[in-house]
């Protein structure tokens, strides 16, 4: 039939204007060679650190080489330490987002759905949401003490809003035709929800869930500094105590590893959820 | 013959301006009515009341409860493989057989795992007329449906909705802005002025030596005047 053939058009188009900036460069890259070319700054820099450190004369209790931050990540690999820190810092980061992203995706929904809800909640949540939720701090650790409730309770507070605000903005933004098409198809309410209002909601909600993944790591740095015997911030704040810097550079670094994992699982998820999604769909490639 | 649709005394207001304006209708089973009418006439409102979608001030509207319905556009959910949106609202275990068989009516045989995002305008189109017919709907509304194709596809899908209806008989209230459309299409053409129907014809009769003479009445009943040239 001809008509198939012009299945082939919008490919081909698209393909062509995916090539067009290419040609303004001299040479080709491969994928592969830009990864790796992606990946040559920050290697030169922590080349140019040791450098520095080993013949520029630094000194290592201000600054220690990634060499030596490297033998310390060992030595607390090898004793085991290092992990049981881990584990904690991530259970505590993993139940905070679960608690506050149900509540605030809960929320979502209800103020989403209802403009009754919207009225009775949504200026109340705002002006909670208008409070720097760390400099609750203080609060917090005069209702929770010092146990693990009170870095799970700050943790929670700031995922659960942008967690809220991207999921009644999704659920708003629900193309309003879709939803003719919902009426004249005679489709349930149930099936409204799930077959249009949530997927049209989906990349909206997904990126406040990549937004609540850093700010969850933002609060558990802040909650681990409140007196504490496990997790990278004691680790961290030990470390101070004894002045031990490599430490203190090593639980950085395990910070911002973990940051960089969590939107690499967020990036995951919106690949998988948004599959139908010409803008997510592209980025496979890359 | 059966009625479709039977509308009496239809009336639409906006504010102060009434858009329908004690409209009466009534379209047979099989039968395939297409409305013209300057912009701003009424008839798609018209049509989108008889769709459900929007409320009337006044009158009747005898016909199915859920009338199928094929838009401008072709609004097909983006996150739902093809036969997905064609099953959408049948909760039945036989939908996706269904779903599959309209397609393959529809000339899209073997691609009801694709989606929306790989189909050129007029395939869109077609899903959006799968996702109508495999209803067996007793009433068909089409929205100006192949307004936002290119010609020679728009000659294509005329021929495909003229066999799908031949085959379904379902009534059908195609509005439209385009006389050849209408006229190649339709069995009855209705010209829509002020809120009311102004003027019908018979496709049949009037185009027994050609079209050209219909033509002709039914730009002149849109306000176009056409200059011929002296011979």
């Amino acid at each position: 039939m001809a008509v198939e053939l012009s299945t082939k058009v919008p490919q081909a188009v698209s393909g062509a204007l995916h090539e067009a900036p290419r040609k303004a460069d001299r040479r080709r890259w491969s994928e592969r060679e830009l990864i790796v070319l992606s990946w040559l700054a920050p290697l030169l820099f922590a080349l140019a650190w040791e450098a520095l450190c080993r013949f520029g004369g630094v000194n290592p209790q201000v600054m220690p080489a990634p060499s030596a931050v490297l033998a310390t990540a060992w030595t607390l690999v090898a004793d085991g330490s290092l992990f049981v820190h881990l584990g904690y810092s991530l259970l505590r980061a993993a139940t905070g987002f679960l608690i506050g992203g149900g509540i605030g995706f809960g929320l979502g929904l209800i103020v989403g759905f209802s403009r009754l809800a919207e009225a009775l909640l949504d200026r109340s949540i705002q002006m909670i949401r208008a409070i720097p939720f760390l400099a609750l701090l203080p609060l917090v650790i005069v209702w929770f003490g010092v146990d693990e409730a009170g870095k799970i309770f700050l943790v929670s507070l700031g995922v659960l809003f942008p967690i809220y605000i991207n999921t009644v903005l999704g659920i708003r933004q629900v193309d309003p035709k879709l939803l003719e098409v919902a009426k004249v198809t005679g489709l349930s309410l149930r099936g409204r929800i799930a077959k249009i209002i949530l997927p049209g909601a989906m990349p909206s909600i997904l990126t406040g869930v990549r937004y609540a993944l850093a700010v969850a790591w933002l609060a558990l740095v802040i909650a681990e500094t409140i007196a504490t015997t496990k997790g990278i911030g004691f680790l961290a704040m030990d470390a101070r105590e004894f002045l031990q810097t490599n430490v203190i550079v090593l639980t950085i670094v395990i910070y911002a590893a973990i940051g960089v994992i969590a939107d690499g699982i967020a990036r995951a998820l919106e690949r998988r959820l948004l599959a139908w999604h010409p803008n997510y769909a592209k980025e496979e490639g890359r | 013959m059966s009625a479709a649709v039977t509308v009496r005394a239809l009336r639409r207001r906006y504010g102060e301006r009434v858009v329908i304006d004690g409209l009466d209708l009534r379209i047979e089973t099989g039968e395939f009515v297409a409305m013209l009418g300057e912009s701003g006439c009424g008839k798609t409102t018209l049509l989108r009341a008889l769709a459900g979608l929007d409320p009337v001030d006044g009158g009747r509207i005898d016909g199915p409860a859920q009338p199928s319905v094929v838009f401008q556009e072709h609004r097909l959910l983006p996150w739902a493989p093809l036969w997905q949106n064609v099953a959408l609202g049948i909760e039945t275990p036989e939908a996706k057989l269904q779903a599959v068989a309209a397609l393959r009516e529809v000339g899209l045989a073997g691609r009801e795992g694709d989606w929306p995002r790989n189909l050129s305008g007029g395939q869109s189109q077609r899903v959006a007329l799968a996702r109508a017919l495999v209803r067996e709907p007793r009433l068909l509304l089409l929205d100006e449906p192949f307004a936002a194709l290119d010609a020679l596809t728009r000659i294509k899908m005329h021929g495909l909705i003229k066999d799908l209806v031949a085959r379904h008989r379902p009534g059908v209230l195609l509005v439209t802005h385009d006389v050849d459309e209408a006229i190649a299409i339709a069995d009855r053409i209705l010209v829509m002025r002020a809120g009311r129907i102004a003027a019908s014809y018979d496709v049949a009769a009037e185009t027994e030596a050609g079209p050209a003479p219909l033509r002709g009445k039914l730009l002149g009943e849109l306000g176009v005047t056409l200059h011929h040239r002296a011979a």
